[in-house]
């Protein structure tokens, strides 16, 4: 068990170590591709927990969703009129014309968050129904504001 | 000579006519079944009705409880012109008042109440292959759902395929309702997969290569596809294609219940909605699914 905590320790400090890279300077387009990049560090640490192929860790679970909080924190800062191309973006025209759908999505995924953190769960069974929706939060925002790579 | 010929002519008309007749279930083949509105309801999310009978809100797929109001309406984009989606809802102007039996020849045997054809853009073809019984259990469930008016425009196809009766020769070649893998090797998993997969799930519809009068090629059986819709391509989804050819029956098992993939990416594009039906089956269900996957032949 503790073994498998420090395996995973480089995993996370590489999330965080990306998470904070991205610096002013960074064009919105570069510092939200590094955020995402964080955010789907963590979701290899938790998913497979709630997959049930890794042993749930408490300790990493909220780990991750610190990591994820943060993100949420910026990430609607990072899409200003003009950032719509470039730098192989895969963001959707949609999020310019429909941005309080945009912003709507990125509460609710948020908000789960936070749920889950308040919850702070002990067991995988406390975990699922707490962590799911976060997950689900993932893909309703991709769904629609997110373009399809070849 | 002169009546040879008109004789002949009328004896081809004939032969085409009697070619296209649609054919229709026995009333006695009806299995003995007390259809099951619950067991229904796990029908309809295999079969994706939704995904194409639930209205459109403002334009958009429908979610959450909108999916369960199947007013049709919505416009399917097709080489051979425009499908429109109709009303299945129990009102008048949708299915209200079928009965069973004519409810399994719409779902299996492509024939409207009227006896008339119905184009495969309604996937039958794979229904065919479904067990009767949970058939019947999706009437009995859709038959709960709320009443919507309103009637779908006509389709606007372009010629031959503009001519309905036109079908029943396309049946005669494509319309089978027998599995398209032949065995399970005796295994109850793989079975209920193929039920799911092969037949309610319609994965081959959009999975498998069409040939030149748009039936699917069972010796390319789930190898992937150009989009019907026009751009880009659905994924070969063998065990032996790039796509899913490394992920484990437990790795397809999980993304059909939460939309991530083994790398932890979202399912995307025209799938969305279909991990969102399977997502209301039972973990028995999707493994079912995942199993049968595994099995199928590897196309590369």
């Amino acid at each position: 068990m503790i073994n498998k905590n420090l395996l995973r320790l480089p995993i996370l400090a590489a999330a965080l170590a990306l998470a904070s890279t991205a610096v002013a300077g960074d064009s919105p387009q570069k510092e939200r591709h590094e955020l995402m990049e964080g955010v789907l560090k963590g979701a290899k640490v938790v998913g497979p927990m709630l997959k049930g192929e890794a042993e749930y860790d408490n300790a990493a679970a909220m780990e991750s969703l610190k990591i994820w909080q943060s993100a949420a924190a910026r990430f609607g800062d990072l899409f200003p009129e003009g950032s719509d191309t470039g730098e192989d973006t895969e963001a959707a025209p949609a999020i310019w014309e429909d941005r309080a759908g945009f912003d709507a999505a990125l509460v609710a995924w948020s908000e789960a968050i936070d749920a889950a953190i308040a919850a702070n769960p002990a067991t995988l069974d406390d975990a699922k129904p707490v962590i799911g929706p976060v997950f689900g939060k993932c893909k309703d925002c991709h769904d629609g504001y997110r373009i399809e790579k070849e | 000579m002169r009546r040879i010929v008109v004789a002949l002519l009328l004896l081809a008309l004939m032969a085409a006519w009697w070619l296209t007749a649609p054919s229709r279930f026995a009333p006695s083949k009806l299995p003995d079944h007390a259809a099951d509105a619950v067991a229904g309801e796990r029908v309809f999310w295999a079969g994706g009705c939704a995904s194409c009978h639930a209205t459109p809100v403002d334009g958009k797929r429908a979610k959450g409880a909108a999916k369960l109001l199947l007013g049709g309406g919505m416009e399917l984009e097709s080489p051979y012109g425009v499908f429109r989606v109709p009303n299945i809802s129990p009102h008048a102007d949708g299915i209200g008042g079928w009965s069973m039996l004519e409810f399994v020849n719409a779902m299996q045997h492509g024939v409207s109440p009227a006896g008339k054809h119905y184009y495969p853009s309604f996937p039958y073809t794979s229904y065919a292959k479904a067990a009767t019984r949970d058939v019947m259990d999706l009437k009995a469930y859709l038959d709960t759902l709320p009443e919507i008016a309103g009637r779908s425009e006509d389709h606007s196809l372009s010629f031959p395929w503009s001519i309905r009766r036109g079908i029943g020769a396309w049946k005669r070649l494509y319309l089978d309702a027998a599995p398209v893998k032949a065995s399970t090797a005796g295994d109850p998993l793989v079975e209920r997969g193929r039920e799911l997969a092969e037949g309610l799930g319609h994965c081959g519809e959009c999975h498998t290569s069409r040939g030149r009068f748009g039936g699917l090629l069972e010796d390319r059986w789930l190898g992937g596809a150009a989009s019907p819709e026009g751009k880009g391509r659905i994924p070969n989804i063998t065990p032996g294609g790039e796509n899913i050819g490394s992920w484990t029956a437990s790795d397809i098992a999980y993304y059909l219940e939460s939309g991530f993939t083994p790398e932890f990416d979202t399912v995307g594009g025209t799938m969305v909605a279909v991990q969102e039906n399977m997502a209301h089956l039972t973990s028995a269900d999707r493994e079912a699914i995942a199993a049968y996957l595994k099995s199928v032949p590897e196309i590369d």
